[in-house]
């Protein structure tokens, strides 16, 4: 049933998006906030209209899930409505369902394909049912904004209502803890990959048993606390996973692994991406789509904006890709160092409230890897409102101070860097949120996009 | 020279970077010739009371904070000797609530803390966060006519700055003295603008994580006090303290918007 004043927040929302579109501006944020002004309830109406209704959340990987798991959806021929900006609060992804809604109320498509923000998931599940909930890892992340990691994750599993069908993540245990006493739910994980060791000596989430709060034991370790782990104390242990990557292997530009009867090549790159492509094939084949348009959809996919993006210019390529928590970042390093290349980086690291104000984490990222490697890095060029801090990180993790740049403009500092590059370095930008777009608006007036990618980016975006 | 750094609960406080505060003092011992030996220790590890030089306790997630209460308490007797002993001690957040009388959670249940300092906590409805400047403390700035600020090339000597995430409110018992006064940010309890503890070699604070990067002339002053015990009472050699001191100011300008 329709509220009386679901029409007006429809039409209010349609028309907000409308004009922005006249004004050549793009974004469903501003419609989504019209609308919900309007009709506090809108959500729920808009999102319960939907036959399949799939939600994926967690701390990182949900924009990269969502959009693999889009190109499937698209491979396999499905129409669905989708936020994908990464719009992901009430605003953005009401916003992002308006556009899916005619203006007599009715959804273009009968499936919904939502990132949800992991703070916002109560909100949502107030209003609307999902079908389907993924839900990829819980780490430290902003936590400024969320206070304590403890409180997000019970909001989210007291949030989650029972007839959802979840897909976990097996390995990390804080996520495998949500299925706990629940039938309606199946997992993903990974046998091993080439990096996965029998000790951790990084910062982790997770040492103790969410059950008993025992110690946690773990027969290997992929990264931070993803792996294979069990309690000595009580019977909480990793769920067998119904989805299970085994024989991976990073070859050239991407990843290689096999998952029961299937065998996929992507061009992602970092173990953590694993996660992010099996959760979206476990999605895909709860919705019975055909194995070989998986395998299809996920090799056409190509990354993202600002996650491991490539621009190419005359003098080699420069790889964009978003930093925004520890445990994202230590996997960043390891990809960057992969290549055993003289390495020239840009760290760009804002505090605004979208990067968290709080730069504390960047002491718990393990620049001390990178500083090991100290003869590999050419420069580094801090930049941002926090280049100070980052620099001052830099030198107590051990890189020489000389190689040090601090310069706040963003536009300078990449001129810094792309002025002194010599061959055969390789180069990465790497930033916060906030210095994300900038960025990469800055390199594409300055490089000429790399072909390739920019011809397959269009193709997925315009589906 | 060798100072014997232990970080106790750093599997269980380690919520906000706070082993940047260790990488700290142990760098800053290594860049000037000193050996360190760091210990992380957890529950029921065997702690060398006596052999320690320099005690950090950081902060954590309240569930995390509540296993090593027990531990804390059966250490108390050796902790206190030691603090008497002249042991320098830096806690923060958690760390620093728990040397306290009690915490008193909202429900108005008083956990009972260490007792060492006259200092208590009530839980707050309203999470203290942010950035934060503070004046320290006459006693804790460098007089004239010494070089130990290390801020031979800026002021910082005088503040310390950070960022903060509570809801406890603290409050000092009339004989403390606070670390310092609070120029911008909330500080003990948002209300008296006092922020953290100074007794002798004991210090609390809740500005947390990476404290000691950028406020080297702090760092400084903890191993200063800590030589100063076992009889190195020489000069330290200053430091090339451009980045901090530049990390530093970059705070100072964005919060009091001078400099």
């Amino acid at each position: 049933m329709r509220t009386w004043n679901f029409w007006p927040a429809l039409w209010a929302g349609k028309i907000t998006g409308i004009v922005l579109q006249l004004l050549g501006r793009k974004g469903t944020t501003l419609p989504g906030y019209v609308a919900n002004r309007l009709d506090p309830g809108l959500l729920g109406q808009l999102a319960g209209s939907y036959e399949s209704l799939i939600i994926v959340t967690g701390t990182n990987g949900k924009t990269t899930t969502a959009n693999l798991l889009a190109a499937v959806l698209t491979a396999a021929g499905k129409q669905f409505a989708f936020n994908r900006a990464g719009a992901n609060l009430v605003t953005g992804i009401s916003g992002a369902l308006l556009q899916n809604y005619n203006w007599i109320g009715r959804p273009k498509a009968q499936l919904a394909l939502l990132e949800v923000d992991e703070a916002t998931v109560p909100k949502f599940c107030a209003q609307a049912v999902p079908d389907i909930a993924v839900v990829t890892n819980f780490f430290r992340d902003q936590l400024d904004r969320y206070g304590e990691l403890d409180t997000t994750i019970r909001l989210v599993k007291d949030a989650l209502p029972e007839q959802t069908l979840l897909i976990l993540n097996a390995d990390d245990p804080l996520v495998a803890y949500l299925g706990a006493e629940r039938t309606h739910v199946c997992y993903y994980g990974i046998v091993r990959t080439p990096e996965s060791q029998r000790e951790s000596r990084e910062t982790r989430e997770a040492k103790f048993c969410p059950r008993c709060g025992h110690t946690l034991s773990y027969e290997l370790f992929h990264y931070g606390q993803l792996g294979i782990y069990f309690c000595s104390n009580c019977d909480f242990r990793r769920p067998f996973p119904a989805v299970q990557a085994d024989q991976v292997r990073q070859e050239g530009d991407g990843l290689k692994f096999k998952a029961g009867s299937g065998s996929y090549v992507t061009a992602l790159q970092g173990y953590y991406n694993l996660y992010n492509l099996l959760a979206a094939i476990t999605v895909a084949r709860h919705l019975n789509i055909p194995e070989s348009t998986i395998e299809k959809g996920l090799q056409e996919f190509i990354p993202q904006a600002g996650r491991m993006e490539r621009f190419g210019s005359p003098q080699g390529e420069v790889t964009l890709t978003l930093v925004k928590n520890p445990t994202g970042f230590n996997q960043v390093i390891r990809a960057v160092l992969a290549g055993s290349r003289q390495l020239r980086l840009l760290i760009a690291i804002n505090d605004l409230a979208a990067d968290g104000r709080d730069i504390s984490w960047l002491w718990d990222v393990d620049f001390e890897y990178l500083g090991n490697r100290d003869k590999l890095v050419s420069q580094v060029v801090c930049s941002g409102l926090r280049a100070e801090e980052m620099a001052l990180r830099l030198k107590y993790a051990g890189l020489t101070v000389d190689k040090l740049i601090i310069e706040h403009s963003l536009d300078k500092a990449l001129e810094i860097l792309l002025s002194q590059r010599k061959s055969g370095e390789d180069i990465f930008v790497l930033p916060t949120y906030t210095n994300l777009f900038p960025l990469r608006k800055l390199l594409q007036s300055r490089l000429k996009a790399g072909q390739g990618f920019v011809a397959r980016n269009k193709a997925v975006a315009e589906k | 020279m060798k100072l014997n750094i232990c970080h106790l609960y750093p599997d269980l406080l380690d919520l906000y970077g706070d082993r940047g505060n260790i990488l700290t003092l142990a760098a800053r011992c290594r860049w000037r010739g000193i050996d360190t030996v760091i210990q992380r220790a957890s529950l029921g590890d065997k702690l060398d009371f006596p052999q320690m030089d320099i005690l950090f306790i950081g902060g954590g997630s309240d569930r995390e904070q509540s296993l090593l209460v027990q531990d804390l308490m059966l250490r108390k007797d050796d902790l206190q000797a030691a603090i008497g002993d002249g042991l320098v001690v830096l806690t923060i957040c958690g760390g620093y609530q728990l040397l306290g009388l009690y915490y008193q959670t909202a429900e108005g249940k008083k956990i009972p803390g260490l007792g060492i300092l006259d200092l208590w906590t009530i839980a707050g409805s309203q999470r203290m966060i942010g950035n934060v400047v503070v004046e320290l403390n006459d006693r804790l700035t460098p007089g004239p006519g010494t070089s130990a600020g290390s801020g031979n090339q800026g002021i910082p000597a005088a503040t310390l700055v950070g960022f903060e995430n509570h809801s406890g409110k603290t409050y000092l018992g009339s004989n403390l003295l606070p670390l310092g006064k609070v120029l911008a940010g909330y500080g003990n309890n948002g209300e008296d603008g006092t922020e953290g503890v100074c007794l002798g070699n004991v210090f609390g604070t809740y500005l947390h994580g990476p404290l000691l990067p950028k406020n080297p002339a702090f760092a400084d002053l903890l191993l200063r006090k800590a030589l100063a015990r076992r009889g190195f009472t020489a000069e330290m050699e200053p430091l090339d303290d451009r980045i901090e001191i530049l990390a530093h100011q970059a705070m100072l300008r964005k919060l009091l918007k001078k400099i």
